[in-house]
């Protein structure tokens, strides 16, 4: 994809999250979340201040335009973006540094794709969800919360990828 | 080379992801409303405009149900106008005259959220409609929750569908009175906790705003009582099915206290 491709990609992924946070509603079981997506969708190359800065202006801009808890949706893309480019190494480039700028599906294969996709979404839904429920929730409500939301954001990312960068 | 230059940089990386996992913590705890309002002033009214006009078309088809809901809600008003009329004439008689504790102002839910840990609203009604943070939000069938931030034309509420948000309720057969909290789960659910052990009927009884605080009036029906169980051997915790229906909240009452600053000084002369 091209750069202007890429940007407007990322815009549109980002006004989607909007119009989720405010107009789908799942119920308190299931929080869907495009952030881990849109993290993933960073540039490897960047250098790792940058993209924890972008992660948290993501973060916080969400939570600034959602007038949900402020802080939320920006210590869970802090968290995610940290460990980014180590789980990249372990579980989709071993060997050597990508040389493709974004993970793309077509590049890198479905398995490796939906686990990379699948630990930021769990790291992000986990950072998130615990901030958000821990001692005011009862522990079986936080874990299924979790793991429905995990599964459901993930799947959704999935299919954004899909429809978008397969087509490029 | 790419070494040595590596090590700063990953040092940097590192201090700056706890820093702004610090930053990130303390802004969840400060949760600032009003920062936020002030921040995205004119955001806020462009998004507050769009939620306006898709609320809008939402309770466009589903305007039979709101007409028969307003239809009851008038009839109710009337039955307890018409009681209150014949008080008054009575009063008058005796010469005594009664100011209001409470006066209400009228708002739309433009905006409503009911399964998050924190959910809140946004009214149609801001600081030029006389709307202040801290006044409370009614329901026909039920109590809301609290302004937090006002703009000039909307208010932001926090709903008592939130972690941290009590009301104080009390059952109507014997009046022992709790924190009313809600679990988190089914937005139709509430916690009426402390109620002594020894209150046995509390099933089947109505729960009703305790009125012992500035904020809600007394004596509106929130909720049924469905459940009762022991907690912590000495007290009781009540499941309380509400009566309000916040999916569909539409129509609600901001109120304010009329006496809100004489109690508060009343407080302030306490040493």
């Amino acid at each position: 994809m091209s750069r202007f491709r890429n940007i407007l990609f990322f815009v549109l992924v980002f006004l989607l999250q909007l119009i989720i946070t405010d107009y789908l509603h799942l119920g308190p079981w299931v929080m869907v979340s495009l952030l881990p997506f849109l993290i993933l969708l960073i540039p490897l190359q960047r250098r790792e201040h940058i993209v924890l800065l972008s992660a948290f202006g993501l973060g916080l801009l969400l939570d600034l335009l959602s007038g949900g808890v402020l802080g939320l949706n920006a210590f869970a893309a802090v968290m995610t973006a940290g460990p980014r480019k180590f789980l990249y190494r372990i579980l989709v480039n071993r060997d050597r540094q990508d040389k493709t700028e974004i993970p793309l599906l077509r590049d890198i294969g479905w398995v490796k794709y939906f686990k990379y996709l699948l630990s930021l979404t769990a790291i992000f839904l986990a950072a998130y969800i615990l901030l958000d429920c821990v001692s005011v929730r009862p522990v079986g409500f936080i874990l299924a919360k979790f793991v429905a939301s995990t599964l459901v954001s993930t799947a959704l990312g999935l299919l954004m990828a899909l429809s978008f960068q397969n087509r490029s | 080379m790419n070494n040595r230059s590596g090590l700063p940089s990953t040092l940097t990386a590192i201090i700056l992801f706890l820093v702004l996992a610090a930053l990130s913590i303390l802004l969840v705890v400060e949760n600032g409303v009003v920062q936020r309002y002030r921040i995205l002033g004119a955001v806020r009214n462009m998004q507050a405009w769009c939620w306006t006009r898709t609320s809008n078309i939402a309770h466009y088809f589903n305007y039979r149900t709101e007409n028969e809901r307003l239809s009851a809600e008038n009839r109710q008003l009337h039955e307890r106008l018409s009681r209150y009329e014949a008080a008054a004439r009575q009063l008058d008689s005796l010469s005594v005259r009664i100011e209001p504790d409470f006066s209400y102002i009228g708002a739309n839910v433009v905006k409503n959220t009911v399964d998050q840990q924190h959910n809140h609203l946004v009214l149609d009604r801001g600081r030029e409609d006389g709307v202040e943070p801290g006044m409370g939000v009614v329901a026909p069938q039920g109590v809301v929750g609290i302004v937090g931030a006002v703009s000039s034309h909307y208010a932001y509420v926090f709903s008592i569908l939130g972690a941290g948000q009590s009301v104080s309720a009390k059952l109507s057969r014997s009046g022992a009175f709790g924190p009313m909290t809600w679990p988190g789960i089914e937005p139709d659910r509430m916690l009426l906790s402390e109620i002594p052990v020894h209150i046995q009927d509390a099933p089947g009884d109505t729960v009703l705003t305790s009125g012992y605080s500035t904020i809600y009036p007394p004596d509106i029906p929130l909720g049924l009582v469905i459940e009762a169980k022991v907690s912590k051997g000495s007290s009781q915790e009540l499941s309380v099915q509400l009566f309000e229906e916040f999916r569909t909240l539409h129509h609600v009452y901001i109120v304010k206290n009329n006496h809100k600053a004489e109690i508060e000084a009343l407080y302030e002369q306490v040493p």
